[in-house]
C-alpha cells in the first residue's frame, strides 16, 4: 500500500507536461487541466523541489476551481505533503477530506499508511504544529458547499 | 521478501467510471461491498498473495480512475503490467460500448506484448441487463481475452476472475520471472490438464488467447 507513496513518475511524463504548462504559461492562459496534470506529475517525483512546486499549484487549484474537484486537489495535497515527510500536514489534509467524504477507503488507507510512517520514523507523538493548512476555513467552506448538494 | 512466493505479477484494473472496477477489488482484497464507494482519485493501491495451482504470488493491484479527468495521467501505470482486468457493467450499454477504447489504450501504453487480459460484464445481479453474454464473449475471443461475468455485489466469480488471471500469467512463458531469492529452486506447479490450461471456474468463463 506504500506505492502509493513510493512509486515515482516517469521523467517523460513529467516533461512532456511540464512542456503543456510551460506553453501556456507564455500564451498567458493556464486551463486548469494543464496545471492539474503537470502539478500530478509534479508530485510524484523523487526530488523534493518538484514536490513543494506541485503543491503549490495544488493549493492555487483548490482554491480558484469548482466544488467538485477539491477532492482531487485535497487527496494528491496529502500525497505530496507525506512524499516530504511533512506528516502532519498531510494528516490535516486528510481528515479535512474525511469530514467531507467520512466512507472513503482510499483516503482512510492514506491514512494509515502515513500514520504508519510517522511509526517507522519515530514521529509519533510530535504535537501538531501551528501551521494552518489551507486556511482552515477553506476546508470547512469545501464540507459546507458539499453539504448543501 | 517471502521466500514462498513465486513472483510479484503487477496487475491494472481499467474500463469507464461507475462500473464497478473499486468494487471488485474491495471484494476480492477484503470480501466486502460498499453501496456507496467513492469514486477513485486517481489511481489507487493494493497488494494480495493469492495461491493459484500450488504457486503463491503476490499481486500488486493497480485500480484506476475511470473518470474522463485521469485519462491523460493513468496510462503511465500500464508500464511493465502482466494482466489488465478490463471492466464494463452488464446493465450500462454504454460502458460496454466503449470496450475498444480501453483495449485501445491498452494496446498502445503496455509495454508487454502477450499481457494477459480479462475483462468482466460486473453487475449482473442487475435485472436491467442490456448486455447479453454471448455479446461479451465474442468481443473477448476477438481480443484474446478471457472473460468473466461478475457481481462484486453478490461476489460470483469475483475471485474467479483475478484467479484464472493469475493462472494464465503464470502460464505465459516470457510474462514474468520468478523472485530473486527464488532462483535456482524455482518450479512453476502445473495442473495436469492435456493442453496445460484448466479454467479455474469452468463454465463460466473462455480462456481464448
Ligand atoms: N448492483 C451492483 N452494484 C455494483 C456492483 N459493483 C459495483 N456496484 C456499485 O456501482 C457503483 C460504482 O462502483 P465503483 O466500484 O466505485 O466503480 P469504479 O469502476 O471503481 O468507478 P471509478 O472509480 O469512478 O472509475 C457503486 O455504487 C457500487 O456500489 C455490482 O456488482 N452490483
Ligand atoms: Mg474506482
Amino acid at each position: 500500500m506504500d506505492e502509493v507513496l513510493d512509486e515515482v513518475v516517469p521523467t517523460e511524463d513529467l516533461k512532456k507536461y511540464e512542456k503543456v504548462y510551460h506553453e501556456q504559461l507564455n500564451s498567458g492562459n493556464i486551463t486548469q487541466k494543464a496545471q492539474f496534470e503537470y502539478a500530478w506529475c509534479l508530485v510524484r517525483s523523487k526530488y523534493s523541489g518538484d514536490i513543494r512546486k506541485g503543491l503549490i499549484l495544488l493549493e492555487e487549484l483548490f482554491h480558484t476551481d469548482k466544488e467538485e474537484s477539491k477532492r482531487d486537489y485535497l487527496y494528491y495535497l496529502a500525497i505530496g505533503s507525506a512524499r516530504i515527510k511533512e506528516y502532519n500536514k498531510a494528516l490535516q489534509y486528510v481528515r479535512g477530506f474525511l469530514q467531507i467524504e467520512p466512507g472513503n477507503h482510499q483516503v482512510h488507507d492514506l491514512e494509515v499508511v502515513i500514520k504508519r510512517r510517522m511509526e517507522k520514523e519515530g514521529l509519533v507523538g510530535v504535537a501538531l504544529t501551528g501551521g494552518i493548512v489551507l486556511g482552515i476555513a477553506g476546508v470547512v467552506g469545501l464540507a459546507f458547499a458539499l453539504a448543501k448538494k | 521478501m517471502d521466500p514462498d512466493i513465486l513472483s510479484t505479477f503487477k496487475i491494472l484494473i481499467i474500463g469507464e467510471s461507475a462500473v464497478g472496477k473499486t468494487s471488485l477489488l474491495l471484494r476480492f482484497i477484503n470480501d466486502n461491498f460498499d453501496p456507496n464507494v467513492s469514486a477513485t482519485i486517481g489511481v489507487d493501491f493494493k497488494t494480495k498473495k493469492v495461491t493459484v495451482d500450488g504457486n503463491t504470488v503476490k499481486l500488486a493491484i493497480w485500480d484506476t480512475a475511470g473518470v474522463e479527468r485521469f485519462r491523460t495521467l493513468t496510462p503511465s501505470y500500464y508500464r511493465n503490467a502482466q494482466g489488465a482486468i478490463v471492466v464494463y457493467d452488464v446493465s450500462r450499454r454504454e460502458t460496454f460500448n466503449k470496450m475498444q477504447l480501453w483495449l485501445d489504450e491498452l494496446d498502445t501504453y503496455t509495454t508487454k506484448r502477450n499481457i494477459v487480459k480479462m475483462i468482466v460484464g460486473n453487475k449482473i445481479d442487475q435485472d436491467t441487463r442490456e448486455v447479453t453474454k454471448e455479446e461479451g464473449i465474442k468481443f473477448a475471443r476477438r481480443h484474446a481475452a478471457l472473460y468473466i461475468e461478475s457481481s462484486a455485489k453478490t461476489r460470483d466469480n469475483v475471485e474467479c476472475a483475478f484467479e484464472e488471471l493469475v493462472q494464465k500469467i503464470i502460464q505465459t512463458p516470457g510474462l514474468w520471472e520468478a523472485s530473486t531469492n527464488q532462483a535456482g529452486t524455482i518450479s512453476v506447479s502445473q495442473n495436469d490438464s492435456s493442453d496445460g490450461y484448466l479454467p479455474k471456474c469452468g463454465g463460466w468463463s473462455c480462456s481464448l488467447a
